[in-house]
């Protein structure tokens, strides 16, 4: 079976309604949806880089600083992420600790990591198969989101639990770092075009 | 709804709509081959290129409307009701936004705001708008443009996870006090549920090509 690339053949997609366009309307808008046509997007691997390293920056604070506090009695305790997982395995809730410990911090880490192997991938190539590459940036790309429930989480303890000096519990600026690294992990992988991945393969083999 | 098919320009050749183009591997195929199935998958890389739905603009609406009327219970009836020493304090969705603004996070609030709350809105007034222009074969440009801002928002929506969190909140209080569950709960839920069932049914590029066939003879309808 050989592989034809549709820019091989002259043919572009519109990046936003998919509509089949001829390589030389690049640069001009979409006749369907005005979108501005281009075969890949551009700089693609350049802004990813820009936002998945600001992402790994803020990551250190989303991790060290505490995401909130509880104010019970008079006394604050301010707890971290990874302090927040602690204390659902220690009350014995081994599930709701693992969905946690996944959500906030297992699913960032991977995101960050999996997105410097595209990245180093689509630069110097064949590190694993191209198939795998893709399968992994549909993960990145679905999973990202889920990261959010920390901040969700938050937000409902905060409107709950608030009985003026008996008990509240307050939003902290670790909350807003890891919020930060969940929003721009996102943008870096919408900003990465799929196609590279297999651009790479093309270019190193030619048709099978 | 026949009408000439103007979204392909004169300038790109013929066969071109004899040919299917993957957008995430960016392989050429023969969509002769492949049309006569319901649904379109990559040979090579197995992302979904295409799937066709009978009566889908009728059964979308039914469901955007659905969606819409359970917005405002989901979004402000109580959610959770907890009981400490004879305390009691309710939340909503929007209590929670409005929480976290009194506590000195606005940011955050907004981040809330947004994606628990506006962002899922604004999907749904979009879908609704797009469908209607389709079912009535008007306004053409602002439906696509609509349906732009659509799919930008689309992965900003998250009240699956919203209804994670409210989950995880349950357990993480249920120790400490006593909870109630309210009404909103419930709408909320369904408002989910609607939700991921309209972007089940609701295909992009079906919808793509309805909006490509929208005979607007006013240009005006902007």
């Amino acid at each position: 079976m050989t592989t034809v690339r549709a820019l091989d053949r002259g043919i572009i997609l519109c990046h936003v309604c998919h509509l089949q366009t001829s390589i030389h309307d690049e640069n001009t808008p979409c006749p369907r949806c005005k979108t501005r046509l281009h075969a890949r997007k551009p700089q693609s691997i350049t802004k990813t880089w820009l936002l998945l390293i600001t992402a790994a920056i803020l990551y250190i604070p989303a991790n060290l600083l505490p995401i909130m506090t509880v104010n019970y009695l008079g006394m604050a305790t301010p707890s971290t992420i990874m302090e927040g997982v602690i204390t659902f395995i220690n009350l014995g809730d081994w599930f709701v600790g693992g969905v946690v410990f996944t959500a906030s911090i297992l699913v960032p880490s991977m995101k960050l990591i999996g997105m410097f192997i595209l990245l180093i991938y689509v630069q110097y190539g064949r590190l694993l198969p191209p198939k795998t590459c893709t399968i992994m940036f549909r993960l990145i790309e679905w999973i990202g989101r889920w990261s959010m429930l920390d901040i969700f989480v938050i937000a409902i303890m905060v409107a709950l639990v608030n009985f003026g000096n008996l008990s509240t519990i307050e939003a902290d600026w670790g909350a807003l770092a890891f919020g930060s690294v969940v929003i721009i992990t996102m943008f870096a992988a919408m900003s990465f075009d799929p196609r590279l991945i297999w651009d790479h393969i093309e270019s190193n083999e030619g048709n099978k | 709804m026949h009408s000439d098919d103007n979204t392909q320009p004169n300038k790109v050749p013929k066969q071109i709509e004899k040919l299917i183009a993957c957008p995430e591997c960016d392989l050429l195929m023969v969509a002769d081959k492949l049309s006569r199935k319901q649904q379109i998958n990559c040979k090579r890389c197995g992302s979904l290129l295409n799937i066709y739905r009978n009566n889908m603009v009728t059964y979308s609406l039914s469901l955007v409307l659905t969606a819409l009327i359970l917005f405002i219970p989901a979004s402000f009836l109580t959610i959770l009701r907890i009981d400490i020493l004879g305390h009691t304090q309710e939340a909503s969705v929007w209590d929670s936004v409005l929480g976290l603004y009194h506590s000195g996070m606005a940011t955050i609030s907004v981040l809330v705001l947004m994606c628990g709350l506006a962002i899922p809105l604004v999907k749904l007034l979009c879908q609704l708008y797009v469908l209607l222009a389709i079912y009535f074969n008007k306004a053409k440009h602002s439906a696509i443009f609509y349906f732009k801002i659509y799919q930008e928002l689309k992965e900003w929506g998250m009240l699956e996870i919203y209804l994670l969190g409210i989950l995880v909140s349950i357990v993480k209080l249920h120790g400490m006090a006593e909870l109630h569950i309210g009404m909103g709960l419930a709408c909320f839920i369904m408002l989910l549920f609607v939700q991921v069932w309209l972007e089940v049914i609701m295909s992009p590029l079906q919808t793509w090509t309805l909006l490509g066939k929208i005979n607007d003879h006013s240009k005006s309808a902007r």
